[in-house]
């Protein structure tokens, strides 16, 4: 079943990511992707992901297609012009890529390549009104293509965003733009996210919702104070802390696993978004836990 | 106005090195305003200058240095020391510089300063860049703010994800644009239009450089 499939059964779906490395050896890479591809529905390959240069997206897609396994190519928008965005993406569908997920991308001061120019031609709305159109057989300047595109596309969006109502906006025009599913920032306040996926809900697409697995309070409290749109509740940390160094992963492990069966038993969402950052192996081990395994 | 930033003054000598005599180019507009090109600023340079024992034949503050024929009339008084200089050292912004190099076919032409930005200015000698001069207007779209400037990635629809409490995650500093944009027209009553519209991409094509325009008429004969 692809990942549209999937989505569309009514299944709860998974998806995890990998990380393209920063250098030519893929064998960790082919490792994690054995890991989890009988276990997700799909796998996020993110592109150059913290602005950090690393093999580019596509390449790790048709890898994970050589796996058997069904990718979502990661595509910013920081590194190519509308040209270089729309050739890649003619490139992605012959090599067999299906799901295509529209990002800005990270500002260049984030990564370590802090001279570059950036380029953001286009940004996230604009690039999924390219796939639109690519899709339907035109380019971005109206020209009939030899063959369209056959994406399934899909943006992101932050549920905990400050202020929210700009977000949602933004959403709504991702939608109008095509966006056919959404995959969020991590979130860990499920009742909050109940009233984002409230007003989600009232819009034709599926949502899945994001969860960076927690490791320690330390790491909860990071987060907190380093990336935009992801608020770790106090009562999450202190669940982390009172686990106690040895356990602290363990108890990060059963909090995912918890949020996870809540997401699905009370049909919050359509499905999780795992992004494991380094513990892959975990991925199964917590879907286990949450009896999706 | 063009904001500018002073050279490193060892860079500045160490390119001027081989010259002996100097004459040291002002301006009265922008590059005063930044306290790069106006009469201290020439004063101190030819303090410095002398200091290094070169000499400086003459200095003067243009009235618009970016505008040729003018500075060209004004010039003419300084027939003599300009014979004597065989550097000219240009004090306001790239511009001046090259209507100096256009004036001054066969004579070495130095900038003292760095070209910035298009820049407003908030309070004495601060400066915020507000437009960049896209060569395409689309502050009637957005509340009169300019995302394509004041965000760093020149979004068009919205904030991305990297808006922390309403501000930018290239820098806390900045205060997001999208942000800005959507209270802007949500207290001037356009809310409906900011979630209805989305910009296409912008065409590039309208500052494609170097761009030129003539303005004036020109007389029928």
């Amino acid at each position: 079943m692809s990942f549209q499939e999937a989505l569309n059964s009514g299944k709860f779906v998974v998806t995890a990511e990998v990380g393209p490395p920063k250098g030519t050896d893929i064998a960790a890479l082919h490792h994690d992707i054995d890991i989890l591809k009988d276990k997700v529905d799909a796998l996020n390959v993110t592109d150059n992901q913290s602005a950090v240069m690393r093999i580019c997206s596509l390449a790790i897609c048709r890898i994970v297609l050589e796996h058997n396994a069904e990718p979502i190519l990661q595509m910013t928008c920081r590194d190519r012009n509308r040209i270089g965005l729309q050739s890649d993406l003619l490139g992605a569908d012959v090599l067999g890529i299906r799901n295509v997920l529209c990002m800005t991308g990270d500002h260049v001061l984030a990564g370590d390549h802090k001279g570059a120019k950036p380029v953001y031609d286009l940004e996230s709305v604009q690039l999924l009104t390219a796939v639109d159109s690519l899709n339907n057989g035109r380019d971005m300047a109206g020209n009939g293509l030899k063959g369209g595109t056959h994406f399934f596309q899909g943006g992101v969006v932050t549920p905990e965003a400050n202020p929210l109502a700009p977000q949602l906006a933004k959403f709504e025009k991702k939608i109008r733009a095509g966006a056919k599913f959404f995959q969020t920032q991590a979130i860990y306040d499920i009742d909050k996210f109940k009233e984002f996926m409230t007003f989600a809900r009232r819009f034709p697409v599926k949502v899945l919702a994001g969860f960076v697995i927690l490791k320690s309070a330390g790491m909860a409290n990071f987060l907190n104070k380093n990336v935009p749109g992801i608020r770790v509740p106090e009562d999450l940390i202190n669940e982390l802390k009172a686990a106690g160094k040895e356990k602290a992963l363990e108890t990060g492990m059963d909090i995912a696993a918890r949020h996870i069966r809540r997401l699905r038993d009370e049909n919050i969402c359509d499905g999780i978004h795992i992004m494991a950052i380094g513990m892959e192996d975990k991925v199964p081990v917590i879907m286990r836990k949450a009896g999706l395994l | 106005m063009i904001i500018t930033q002073k050279k490193d003054r060892k860079e500045l000598l160490e390119n001027v090195k081989g010259y002996r005599s100097f004459f040291l180019l002002g301006c009265s507009e922008c590059a005063t305003l930044c306290g790069t090109g106006g009469q201290e600023q020439l004063d101190e340079l030819k303090g410095l200058l002398e200091g290094e024992g070169r000499a400086v034949a003459g200095a003067f503050v243009a009235k618009t240095g970016c505008q040729v024929l003018g500075t060209k009339v004004e010039l003419k008084k300084f027939k003599e020391e300009l014979g004597k200089a065989d550097c000219i050292i240009v004090m306001s912004c790239g511009a001046g510089t090259q209507s100096a190099v256009e004036m001054f076919e066969d004579k070495a032409v130095y900038p003292a300063n760095d070209s910035m930005f298009l820049g407003n200015m908030t309070r004495l000698q601060m400066f915020d860049e507000r437009c960049s001069l896209c060569g395409e207007c689309i502050l009637d779209k957005t509340g009169g703010i300019c995302p394509v400037t004041t965000c760093p990635k020149g979004i068009l629809n919205g904030p991305c994800g990297g808006t922390k409490d309403g501000h930018c995650e290239v820098s806390a500093e900045i205060p997001c644009a999208w942000v800005r944009i959507y209270e802007r027209m949500e207290k001037t009553g356009r809310l409906e239009e900011f979630k209805a519209g989305t910009l296409a991409a912008k065409d590039w094509s309208a500052s494609v450089k170097p761009r030129k325009l003539t303005a004036r008429e020109e007389k029928k004969k």
